[in-house]
């Protein structure tokens, strides 16, 4: 079968679409493992220093807590909402579904930045200062729709006869549920789960408006020692969040399935 | 076959009790949800679209109702306001064509790709969305810098003698946003090219239409439902996006969400922070519901053209 794809000069633009999304991340990997405190590509001498640098950076470490633990805790409140969510849209009939699917998905539609400025302005008028309460607020808008997105990716394969041979053998709502479907529905949870975790903890719109001097998070400690310095150790704690982040992707591609989580159904 | 029949009857006497029921707990379950979206980012959403109707006064955060349409007009009959949100429309245009192209191109290539190659191929594409923007950009600047790896080629090879000035540019924003938006057209323009019947391209093949023929006119038009909704994505994105322009963009490569940084948090002119808000947003659903309008009318007459 003769087929565009196969041709050479497709076959070219697709390679150079490769190298073009890999080569920035490559670059910081590469860069992180320089001697010279001069950034310089490619790198003259080699060592692990930056690393112990970066991890020396009390910015950076206390950054890293701030966002693992927003992180988490945003996502420990948001998985339990998105689940029943999800299962409430999945049984539903209502002719309000659409209208709920609109508004489930409004978080991922309205830009980082506007969700935060709109948070910075209505909890500065309900006086709410603490910036770890607006942080996980502000987060929980973060996960809360890829955990619906994934569950209900997830419900969508179950088999109704399933639903429907327990009910017909007597299970109750709560036995179906939990004994039927949220184990069946159990990888697609996860995956939301840990990819929320992800976008959470690498997230900088939303944040922006809603750290304040002594609770920041990790990208945002970087992106500000960007501003005034340009040495390698801001290469070797994105190598650290890139490493992390791989090894996260693929177990969740292995379990689940990437495309799923962002084409939608 | 049989004990379905047999069981249709008796779930069908209870119905209209059951059908309530059923409707109270789906509605119970949606509930909290409801609750969390409609408090963090609905009422806060409204709430600053009317800030935007307050006269602007800086260090005052309340919102008054005495509204106004001052900010508005300020905006309006301001050169330079309008020149930066006509930048930040060429921006956003410029990045979303060049994502469609490549997007499309990427689409077909793991559309065609063999079964066990794809995982790998779209966690290399999926990868830019999976690493933090902050450290993207840095691989930008690694790559694009005066030292970087494009310059200290280049002159290595001898084809320059001085580094070209690649970073703080408007050029420098688009591929840095391309890079962080083509995930966003290659997955939805992937889901509607599985959706089509592998016959149908092999039918245009037999029929005698070249390679490129059927790609542009077969797959392409039935992916078009794809490429609509990426195209949508990835312009309204590019119209707010904030850090990419920041660190990569020149003096002048200013966006709109780079003034709407500044009202609120150096100049702390919350009201007129809220209009550039409201302008943004308001541009970016225009030109998506032009988008999907055009969309909508082409669709028509190539299914009057069939």
């Amino acid at each position: 079968m003769t087929d565009i794809v196969q041709g050479y000069s497709f076959r070219i633009v697709v390679w150079a679409l490769y190298i073009f999304l890999l080569a920035p991340l490559v670059c910081v990997v590469i860069v992180s493992f320089n001697y010279e405190p001069v950034q310089s590509f490619p790198p003259s001498a080699w060592s692990l220093r930056w690393y112990g640098e970066a991890l020396r950076n009390s910015n950076f470490v206390n950054g890293a807590f701030v966002s693992a633990w927003v992180a988490l805790g945003a996502t420990l409140i948001a998985t339990p909402i998105g689940v029943m969510a999800a299962l409430g849209l999945w049984s539903s009939s209502s002719r309000f579904k659409p209208a709920l699917e609109a508004l489930f998905i409004a978080p991922i539609i309205v830009p980082g930045l506007v969700t935060g400025i709109s948070l910075l302005v209505a909890l500065s008028a309900v006086e709410m200062r603490a910036a770890p309460v607006k942080l996980l607020i502000g987060h929980v808008l973060i996960v809360l729709p890829y955990v619906i997105r994934t569950t209900l990716a997830s419900l969508a394969q179950i088999n109704p006869s399933l639903k429907e041979a327990a009910e017909t053998l007597g299970a109750s709502y709560r036995q179906t549920l939990f004994e039927i479907i949220l184990p069946l529905v159990r990888p697609g949870i996860v995956a939301g789960m840990i990819f929320g975790f992800i976008l959470s903890f690498d997230d900088v719109n939303v944040s922006l408006f809603l750290v304040d001097a002594r609770t920041t998070t990790l990208p945002i400690s970087v992106m500000s020692y960007l501003q005034y310095s340009f040495d390698p150790s801001v290469a070797a704690i994105s190598s650290l969040m890139i490493a992390m982040t791989f090894v996260i992707t693929l177990v969740l591609e292995r379990m689940f399935g990437l495309k799923r989580l962002f084409a939608g159904h | 076959m049989s004990s379905v029949l047999a069981i249709k009857p008796l779930s069908n006497t209870p119905a209209s009790t059951r059908r309530v029921r059923h409707v109270d707990k789906s509605t119970f379950l949606v509930l909290p949800a409801c609750i969390v979206i409609a408090a963090a980012l609905l009422i806060p959403l409204a709430n600053v679209l009317l800030l935007s109707l307050n006269r602007s006064q800086p260090g005052v955060i309340e919102l008054s109702s005495n509204f106004t349409l001052a900010n508005y007009t300020r905006f309006l009959w301001s050169p330079f306001y309008m020149r930066v949100l006509g930048k930040t429309v060429y921006i956003a245009a410029m990045t979303t064509t060049l994502c469609t192209v490549f997007g499309a191109i990427l689409a077909m290539a793991i559309w065609r790709a063999p079964q066990h190659l794809r995982g790998v191929i779209v966690i290399v594409v999926i990868s830019p969305l999976l690493v933090s923007i902050v450290t993207r950009t840095f691989g930008w600047m690694i790559v694009l810098g005066d030292n970087g790896l494009i310059n200290s080629t280049l002159m290595s090879l001898g084809v320059i003698n001085e580094p070209l000035r690649l970073m703080f540019t408007d050029g420098a924003v688009i591929v840095g946003l391309l890079h962080v938006f083509l995930p966003l057209m290659v997955l939805p323009i992937l889901t509607a090219l599985d959706r089509i019947d592998p016959n149908v391209p092999q039918a245009a093949n037999t029929l005698g239409a070249s390679r490129f023929t059927t790609a542009t006119e077969v797959v392409l038009p039935l992916a078009a439902p794809g490429l609509v909704s990426g195209i949508t994505i990835v312009f309204s994105l590019s119209m707010s996006s904030y850090i990419t322009p920041a660190l990569m963009g020149g003096p002048d490569s200013g966006m709109i969400t780079t003034l709407i940084y500044q009202q609120f948090v150096v100049t702390f002119n919350w009201q007129f922070g809220a209009t550039l808000v409201a302008i943004l947003l308001a541009v970016s659903l225009v030109l998506v519901a032009v988008i999907l309008f055009e969309f909508a009318r082409r669709t028509r007459k190539w299914m009057v053209r069939q």
